[in-house]
């Protein structure tokens, strides 16, 4: 131990409470920051020297402290946890949005909403039954018959728009994954340059964290970590970000919704395309997504499966279509053997043709179109009956009521569509629950807490000042060994 | 283990348990404020199919009672017709006993015979009865007039009757036939009206034509009876929706409908909770070490 050791011991004491106190100041600066993780500065006391000689001055004592490093606090299992039930949540946010945007265009159960329309159009029928000479019957069947084709056609094409609306966020949303894929990959690269270098990246790994928790949200991504602190980033098994490289994904399949909802009524049927996310530099290979809003948004685009399980816009499409052949088909099957009101002295009317047609090259519910044109075309009568018979009208009102009506199809699809939507915002809910508890989890662990680091700024002050007086104490022993000795008599 | 704490977790926790709260709250209000409890399916899935079953059914109800109001007036108008025709032959039964008076003058007998082809005339109107716009007694015919001048029935016949529809399986017919309550052509009231009058002009006895006029006058009586049969019916149709339109409208407000007194305290309870959670928001959020030391 040499004489002037003690003030190595109290300087390396100075400089590393300094340097704690810095990190403290960091921490504290970020206790807001999103993505940051807590910051300790290591300090390790610094051993005598030990090796035993004849001359050795060693009397044991260590060398004073000094930091070693800044560990950043944050826990891989519990990020790991995080991005797994963000993943998941957000799979299946994406999916109950869209089944709730769905069921509030439906405008059902409402005053306003096509259940009543069809009830009122049925009304109408057996008004005109009872007054079939009644021109002002007619034109009110006209009306409301119209008004039922023209909702039917609105909400298929509703159900249109939401499905490009989503097929246009899921391409862009591809594009920010894409985006954060290189953003990692970038400071995957700086990073393992800083840690090569001797330096601390906690920081960048931080922001590289959050992207990755991004990508995890956005196409359901998992990391796992390298030794040399960079991390690879995987989507259905394959690499997303593969050290310091990102491969693309890119959307395919269906870019129209016709597309996406096929033509069954075609000969031979035209099966619906899906669409699908894929490597862009390998595009017959799928992502294979399992998570995520983009596969939450895939789901929502795939095309209908004939049993009532594929995507939800075009089921609910498939059923308007449904709802749309069956009520031209009922209406018509009644409508076509009637005849209509004669024009006195006829005493026998004309035969009605179809009073619901189809637009060809349209899907029905669009292309569904009143085909009579004036009342007078409307047949009323059964043939051979009277000339102001009703009971072909009656009959028509009473569709309505009848089973397999087109009331009925339409109550199936409101129940179906409200059922689903209630049960995918139950599990969205639950999933959200787990995802805010693995989320809350890794804050407790990572966050910056200010009375901890208030603490910790007071331990590292008053460490601060313990060595300067351990330095004071030395000096004045120094001066009374140099300034005060050996003058005895003087 | 006891988690870590720090300022963010309180603050998401806080953030998140007020999210809650006033979602809570706005999901209460909704409802308070449109009265329904069911505003979209997915709040409850089974009810809204039965509320759209419920309301279409009041549609059904509401158009089985216009069917019943407009049935109603048809047989109101074919009954008060048939009334005033039994009014018209019996007059024309009196004129004809008299006729049998074999001391009547010539000009007497005139008289006799101008006044029962005049009540020919008001029995042919009666006939030839309208609502608006239809022959009561001709059924779907849209010839205009029920009988021409050569008391020709140009109604359709009986297979088609004019029925209004007044429940899911009920259809009352609201015409009447005019060949069976008049007759046709040569064996029709009026030719026999004219009948009598050429009888009386020539000075014959028409009295043996009474028979004849009795028959009619049977005829008319059991169609006045049938049609009120069937205003009975009508009558208990319209009971019956009534009571189910009651029925259909309070089974509709069970479910949807909230109950006003529970939702209100609902309320109160979650404003409550809400105002707690936002006193403690307060206060957990506010202090800090740094509040305490010097």
């Amino acid at each position: 131990m040499s004489t002037f050791s003690g003030l190595g011991t109290a300087l390396s004491s100075l400089i590393a409470q300094r340097m704690a106190l810095d990190v403290a100041g960091q921490n504290i600066a970020n206790v807001n920051t999103p993505g940051y993780t807590r910051q300790r500065a290591d300090m390790t006391s610094i051993a005598g020297t030990v090796v035993p000689s004849m001359f050795s001055t060693n009397d044991g004592v260590g060398n004073g402290v000094q930091i070693t490093g800044i560990s950043r606090l944050g826990d891989l299992f519990l990020d790991t946890r995080v991005r797994t039930e963000t993943a998941g949540a957000s799979f299946l946010s994406a999916r109950a949005s869209a089944y709730t945007t769905l069921e509030a265009g439906l405008g059902e159960p409402g005053e306003t909403g096509l259940a009543n329309q069809l009830s009122d159009m049925w009304n109408a029928w057996q008004d005109l039954a009872n007054t079939p000479d009644k021109t002002s019957a007619g034109a009110v069947v006209l009306e409301n018959s119209r008004a039922v084709a023209d909702r039917i056609a609105t909400l298929y094409s509703n159900v249109r728009t939401q499905w490009d609306q989503s097929r246009a966020s899921t391409v862009a949303l591809v594009a920010e994954a894409n985006a954060a894929a290189a953003n990692v990959a970038d400071l995957n690269a700086r990073i393992l340059q800083i840690q090569n270098s001797g330096g601390s990246a906690n920081e960048l790994m931080d922001q590289r964290d959050l992207l990755v928790t991004q990508l995890s949200s956005l196409v359901g991504a998992s990391a796992s970590y390298r030794e040399d602190g960079q991390v690879d980033v995987l989507v259905g098994g394959n690499a997303l970000v593969s050290g310091a490289r990102s491969h693309a994904l890119a959307v395919q399949g269906a870019t129209s919704f016709a597309a996406a909802t096929g033509d069954a009524d075609a000969v031979p049927p035209v099966p619906g395309q899906s669409v699908t996310v894929v490597w862009a530099e390998n595009p017959g290979l799928g992502a294979g997504l399992d998570g995520g809003e983009v596969a939450g948004l895939l789901t929502v685009l795939a095309p209908p499966d004939g049993t009532g399980n594929g995507g939800a816009l075009t089921e609910a499409a498939a059923s308007l279509d449904d709802l749309a052949t069956a009520l031209a088909t009922q209406v018509n099957a009644l409508h076509n053997g009637a005849r209509t009101v004669p024009v006195p002295p006829a005493t026998v009317g004309d035969l009605g043709g179809d009073f619901f047609s189809f637009d060809a090259g349209q899907p029905p519910a669009l292309g569904l179109r009143v085909a009579i044109e004036t009342p007078a075309d409307i047949a009323v009568a059964a043939d051979g009956a009277g000339a102001l018979d009703g009971s072909v009208a009656k009959a028509i009102g009473d569709l309505g009521k009848a089973a397999g009506s087109p009331d009925s199809l339409w109550s199936k699809t409101v129940v179906d569509i409200g059922s689903r939507t209630a049960s995918l915002t139950a599990r969205a809910k639950v999933a959200e629950v787990a995802r805010a508890a693995a989320e809350s989890q890794q804050l407790a662990q990572a966050s910056v807490n200010e009375d901890e680091e208030t603490i910790n700024m007071l331990a590292f002050q008053r460490g601060y000042e313990a060595a300067s007086r351990v330095l004071t104490s030395i000096d004045e022993m120094l001066d009374t060994l140099i300034n005060r000795t050996g003058i005895v008599g003087r | 283990m006891i988690p870590r704490v720090t300022h963010q977790t309180i603050q998401r926790q806080t953030l998140a348990n007020l999210q809650n709260n006033l979602s809570a709250m706005a999901a209460l209000q909704a409802q308070m404020s449109s009265g329904k409890k069911i505003n979209v399916p997915s709040d409850d899935p089974a009810a809204a199919s039965d509320v759209l079953r419920l309301r279409s059914d009041q549609r059904v109800l509401a158009q089985y009672a216009r069917n019943v109001s407009d049935g109603n007036s048809w047989l109101t108008t074919v009954d008060s017709a048939l009334n005033s025709s039994l009014t018209i032959l019996r007059r024309a039964r009196d004129l004809t006993v008299q006729g049998g008076d074999g001391a009547l003058g010539p000009d007497s007998r005139e008289a006799l015979a101008t006044e029962i082809e005049g009540l020919r005339e008001a029995l042919l109107d009666q006939a030839n009865t309208t609502y608006v716009g239809r022959t009561v007694f001709a059924g779907t015919s849209n010839a205009g007039r029920a009988f021409d001048d050569t008391y020709t029935f140009t109604g359709s016949p009986t297979a088609n009757p004019v029925e209004r529809r007044v429940g899911a399986a009920q259809n009352i017919r609201v015409d009447s036939d005019g060949a069976k309550v008049f007759g046709e052509g040569a064996g029709s009231v009026f030719a026999l009206l004219d009948d009598i009058a050429t009888t009386l002009r020539a000075g014959g006895d028409p009295t043996d034509r009474l028979d004849d006029i009795d028959v009619h006058m049977s005829n008319m009586l059991q169609e006045v009876s049938s049609v009120g049969a069937r205003q009975n019916q009508m009558d208990r149709a319209n009971a019956a929706i009534t009571d189910t339109k009651l029925t259909v409208t309070t089974q509709l407000s069970g479910i949807e409908d909230i109950d006003l007194a529970e939702v209100i305290l609902e309320l109160q309870t979650q404003e409550v909770t809400y105002k707690g959670a936002l006193g403690a928001a307060a206060r957990v959020l506010q202090p800090s070490l740094l509040d305490f030391l010097r």
